[in-house]
């Protein structure tokens, strides 16, 4: 959990798209590893079953599709986003002092065992939001919804306990599916406007 | 005390084995690992050339420099024995040693009048005003965490090593690069204007007070250095012999990694330094944050 | 009984999705079109089914309650049921013309009856479930179903807005999720609520007391934050007017239509449940009327200065939203005056889109200034949109004259003065900002040249630039146009005047499950 947190900042302050698109995906596995070991006591085949849909979707397929969205845009770098790598590292740590705070402030005692595991989640929430508002290339902000999501999920997983299989599934598969949608987005943007830069998106005022 | 007359004997050696480690990486032979104490003994035997434009101040960095870093050297405990002298809140008196050192060197290289000096002094300014949260975020999360003040019983207790503690010295490592103006940050052997920091704040200086400010920089290395090791490496057995023998290999141990570091790396560009320094100071904080809460 | 209950709502859910399926591969567009109408058709049946079931039983459940309507979810599904059947037969009108005049494709007419058949199975998702978890993934559907429906005519614009949509609503809509969960979690000690059931809205309202307060009011933040998005309230909506501009007017009347109130209604769910775990403090109608009050500020702020009609109709819904929200955060007869304008509001909106984009077909633009004297282009949906903008400000006898009045009321028996200052100042504004324009809409004449030439620029840049069909001095509308405009407002009139029975029990007992107050409205 404390790597999730690790990965949170480093994805903050990277300009590099492709190194981006690597740590959402060690994300993904870290959170698909961290179902199997916080329920490591009481595994059955619906946990290993969630634990591997998440690991497949989350650390192998969002890559893959970022990846190709990328080829496709053909860009490499986030060049000049609002809030820079610097900025962005000081935003961060406040962000996990925010974190800190509301696990304080929320009696969610006695449901998970290690204490650090709602920040964290908390933490990724916060950055994925980050990266979303502060990031000018719509691929970016497509990243900083699957950090969100990822945040949610660690959540998920964390503090509602056994929640219905259903809704796990669901929430993966809606992940899965926005994020695809998103890419078509992407595709058809690049398409029309030859960029992806959301903030040349601004022509539509008022 | 026996460490600290261990530590004025053994500092040079370790920029002898960085420079090895750095030959040895490069297919030469290198310059013998004594090397340092050979020049430091020729720069004592030379004559001082001053500039005409320098002062007073320029005549009086050299030997406050050493001054600071020899007082510094006594509140910095090693090889799981306490320093000569250990007070709560020597930390401040190791931070605000080495910020004079620093200073008077700024103020010597302004003292000059020459630009080429005064770059490289605005430079050492701003990144060691980065460097300086760093360290001192990290040293407060360790005393948060042992609860002690004075940094010999801090980093006596600072063990076994938890992710806290690693995230603090993964922050020091940035700083004690930065501090020695090592690569990434600086590079120690060039001699062109632009890739230069602290060669170019002591172009001027020649004769002993050369031999001073070289001999106060393999200190600063040996103290910093100390820092790190402290923490990271485990002093199991009570003999100050046995510990304080770990405690030197260690701390050339850390020497060859930044010979291998400056080996394999390049000199970051001037605007990532920053970025790098921020990344120091978010792990040191983060590792408050996690002691804090 | 409950054997036919789960037939009947599974085909509720399935028809429109096997219909939409369908459209994949089928050829023509004309093929299109009737399958499309026919899934809705079949889902429109069965879902006039199930709230005529409900209106005779009470509640109808499936699935061991998984599946399950309420008065609540009865209601939301009649008023979702009318806006698809009348933007449905409105799809019709609008992309026959389009396709006449050679501006349809065959992929873009089956992306869009696709999609459209796929977010009225995600809406009537949202209205039958039980579960709090499969409804908020009802929610997600409609986002990325309805997506795609923005952007049918790719333009630099409609891409945008369709972007700004995808991206606001999905992290918003994640914020709900956040806070199910977080609902979820307070329900963790209490007993007799395990913890599989824990989602299920029925098993929640029973130990709502039980609830950790503290958990449950930051659950609800999230949610209303993350419903909030897709709802349209003001500061989360950022999306609306660029979403409800760029997209054709069917999609658009969807929208405001009917895709706000299933994200309120969810909310909607929730109120009870935080109601009753705060011991009745009334902390989450502050929360609701507070948003309402500063979505109409917004509105008002907004509507004044809009020169494009379909954004006026969009910042208009975000007033009317937060009416409606205002309505719920007052109480006491608030909630069914809340109820009676999601009926009317949805109902007029859905007629003054239709109304704009058929104007925008016969004209070519949206702008207001180029729009003036709307009649002499087409009489019927030049006066429709005037018409429809007085019934929107709240001219009586229309319907809405009546909710805002109602919601006075609730002001007033609840001694809140200050929101009901804050309520007509803002009222007043939108009235005169609107009227300002639809007076020139039916009476002036079209300004070829617009005075300030910046200005003109700008709103040349976002008119989606439709071709003209070729009979731009008087459109001569069919019956089923007709029919399009004079039902709707016919209603509206009624309803403004009398309150038939049947419709003001179900509002009054759709309101009771919001605030379980049993008062009936006296007019």
């Amino acid at each position: 959990m404390m790597l999730l947190i690790v990965l949170d900042l480093a994805l903050l302050c990277i300009s590099l798209i492709n190194t981006g698109i690597l740590i959402v995906g060690l994300q993904g596995l870290l959170l698909g590893f961290f179902v199997i070991a916080i329920h490591a006591n009481a595994l059955s085949v619906r946990l290993m079953a969630i634990a591997i849909a998440g690991i497949a979707i989350k650390g192998f397929l969002f890559p893959v599709l970022l990846r190709r969205a990328i080829r496709e845009a053909g860009i490499l770098r986030e060049i000049k986003p609002f809030v820079g790598p610097g900025l962005s590292l000081v935003s961060g740590i406040l962000m996990l002092a925010v974190a800190l705070w509301i696990k304080s402030k929320l009696p969610l005692g006695g449901i998970i065992d290690a204490p650090i595991t709602v920040p964290a989640s908390f933490m990724t929430i916060f950055t994925g939001l980050f990266l979303v508002i502060a990031r000018k290339k719509a691929l970016t902000q497509c990243m900083g919804y699957i950090v969100f999501e990822n945040g949610i999920y660690a959540f998920g997983i964390a503090a509602a306990g056994d929640i219905p299989l259903l809704v796990e599934l669901g929430l993966l598969l809606d992940a899965f599916v926005a994020v695809f949608v998103m890419g078509i987005a992407i595709y058809r943007i690049n398409q029309e406007f030859d960029h992806i830069d959301a903030t040349e998106l601004s022509s539509l005022k008022g | 005390m026996f460490n600290y007359i261990l530590a004025l004997l053994l500092a040079p050696l370790l920029n002898g084995v960085i420079n090895r480690v750095k030959a040895l990486f490069a297919g030469r032979n290198g310059p013998p690992l004594l090397q340092r104490y050979y020049d430091i003994v020729k720069l004592l035997r030379k004559g001082t050339v001053y500039g005409a434009s320098t002062s007073w101040v320029f005549r009086l960095s050299a030997p406050v420099g050493l001054a600071a870093a020899l007082v510094a050297l006594l509140v910095v405990p090693f090889g799981g024995v306490y320093a000569p002298v250990a007070f709560g809140g020597d930390i401040l008196v190791l931070a605000y040693m080495l910020g004079l050192m620093r200073f008077f060197t700024i103020i010597a290289a302004l003292d000059t009048g020459s630009s080429f000096e005064g770059m490289g002094a605005s430079r050492e300014a701003f990144f060691s005003a980065l460097a300086e949260p760093a360290l001192l975020l990290g040293v407060a999360a360790i005393a948060c965490k042992t609860g002690w003040m004075s940094l010999s019983s801090m980093l006596h207790a600072a063990s076994p090593v938890s992710f806290e503690l690693l995230l603090v010295v993964a922050s020091f490592i940035i700083v004690y690069l930065c501090e020695n103006s090592r690569i990434p940050i600086d590079d120690p052997a060039t001699h062109l204007e632009l890739t230069m920091i602290h060669e170019a704040m002591i172009l001027d200086n020649s004769g002993p007070d050369l031999g001073f400010i070289e001999y106060s920089s393999s200190l600063k290395l040996w103290i910093l250095g100390a820092l790190i090791v402290d923490i990271a490496a485990p002093y199991r057995s009570g003999l100050w012999f046995v510990d304080c023998a770990e405690g030197v290999g260690c701390m050339i141990l850390l020497a060859a990694a930044v010979g291998v570091t400056e080996s394999i790396m390049a000199r970051l560009r001037l605007l990532r330094v920053p970025q790098l320094l921020a990344a120091a100071g978010a792990l040191s904080s983060f590792a408050l944050l996690l002691v804090l809460r | 009984m409950d054997n036919t209950h789960t037939l009947l709502l599974l085909s509720l859910l399935l028809a429109p999705l096997v219909a939409g399926v369908l459209i994949i591969f089928v050829r023509s567009i004309r093929a299109i079109f009737i399958t499309m109408a026919a899934g809705i058709m079949a889902g429109s049946i069965f879902g006039m089914i199930a709230v005529i079931k409900t209106c005779k039983y009470g509640t109808i459940s499936a699935i061991s309650s998984w599946l399950y309507v309420d008065a609540l979810s009865s209601f939301t599904l009649a008023i979702m049921l009318i806006v698809y059947i009348l933007s449905t037969t409105f799809a019709y009108v609008y992309f026959k013309k389009e396709f006449l005049v050679g501006n349809l494709s065959l992929k873009q007419a089956r992306q869009f009856a696709a999609l459209w058949c796929g977010s009225f199975f995600s809406m009537t998702l949202v209205l039958v479930s039980n579960n709090l978890g499969i409804m908020w993934v009802g929610i997600e559907a409609t986002t990325l179903l309805t997506a795609f429906l923005i952007c049918i005519h790719s333009s630099k614009q409609s891409l945008e807005a369709m972007w700004k949509y995808l991206i606001i609503c999905s992290v918003g809509v994640a914020f709900a999720f956040l806070g199910t969960l977080l609902a979820a979690a307070s329900s963790r000690n209490v007993s007799g609520l395990e913890i599989n059931q824990a989602l299920l809205w029925t098993k929640l309202m029973v130990h709502a007391e039980m609830l950790n307060p503290a958990l449950i009011k930051a659950a609800f933040i999230f949610l209303v934050a993350g419903y909030g998005t897709k709802a349209g309230l003001a500061p989360m909506h950022n999306w609306l007017p660029d979403a409800h501009s760029q997209a054709p007017a069917p999609v658009s009347a969807l929208f405001s239509g009917f895709m706000l109130n299933a994200a309120l209604y969810c909310i909607m769910r929730y109120i009870p449940v935080v109601e009753a775990a705060t011991g009745r403090s009334g902390w989450s109608l502050t929360l609701m009327s507070a948003l309402g009050i500063f979505s109409i500020g917004i509105g008002a702020a907004f509507i004044i200065f809009q020169n494009d009609v379909k954004r006026l109709l969009a910042y208009c819904s975000v007033e009317h939203i937060g009416i409606i929200s205002l309505g719920l955060g007052l109480g006491g007869i608030g909630f069914f005056a809340a109820m009676f304008h999601t009926l009317n509001h949805s109902i007029c909106k859905s007629v003054s889109f239709f109304a704009a984009g058929r104007l925008g077909q016969i004209s070519g633009t949206h702008d207001l200034r180029k729009l003036n004297g709307a009649p002499k282009m087409s009489r019927l949906w030049g006066t429709a949109l005037f018409l429809c903008i007085l019934a929107l400000i709240g001219i009586a006898p229309f319907a809405i004259f009546m909710s805002e009045f109602q919601i006075l009321k609730a002001a007033v028996d609840s001694h809140s003065f200050v929101r009901l200052v804050l309520f007509l100042a803002g009222i007043s504004v939108v009235f005169i900002g609107m009227l300002s324009k639809a007076i020139p809409l039916m009476w002036g004449t079209a300004s070829e040249s617009t005075k300030v030439k910046n200005d003109s620029e700008s709103t040349e840049k976002r008119d989606i630039s439709l071709p003209a069909t070729p009979d731009i001095k008087l459109d001569k509308s069919t019956f089923l146009e007709i029919c399009l405009v004079i039902v709707p407002l016919s209603a509206l009139l009624i309803l403004g005047c009398w309150m038939p029975d049947f419709l003001g029990s179900s509002m009054t007992k759709a309101a009771d499950i919001i605030g379980k107050v049993t008062t009936m409205p006296h007019k």
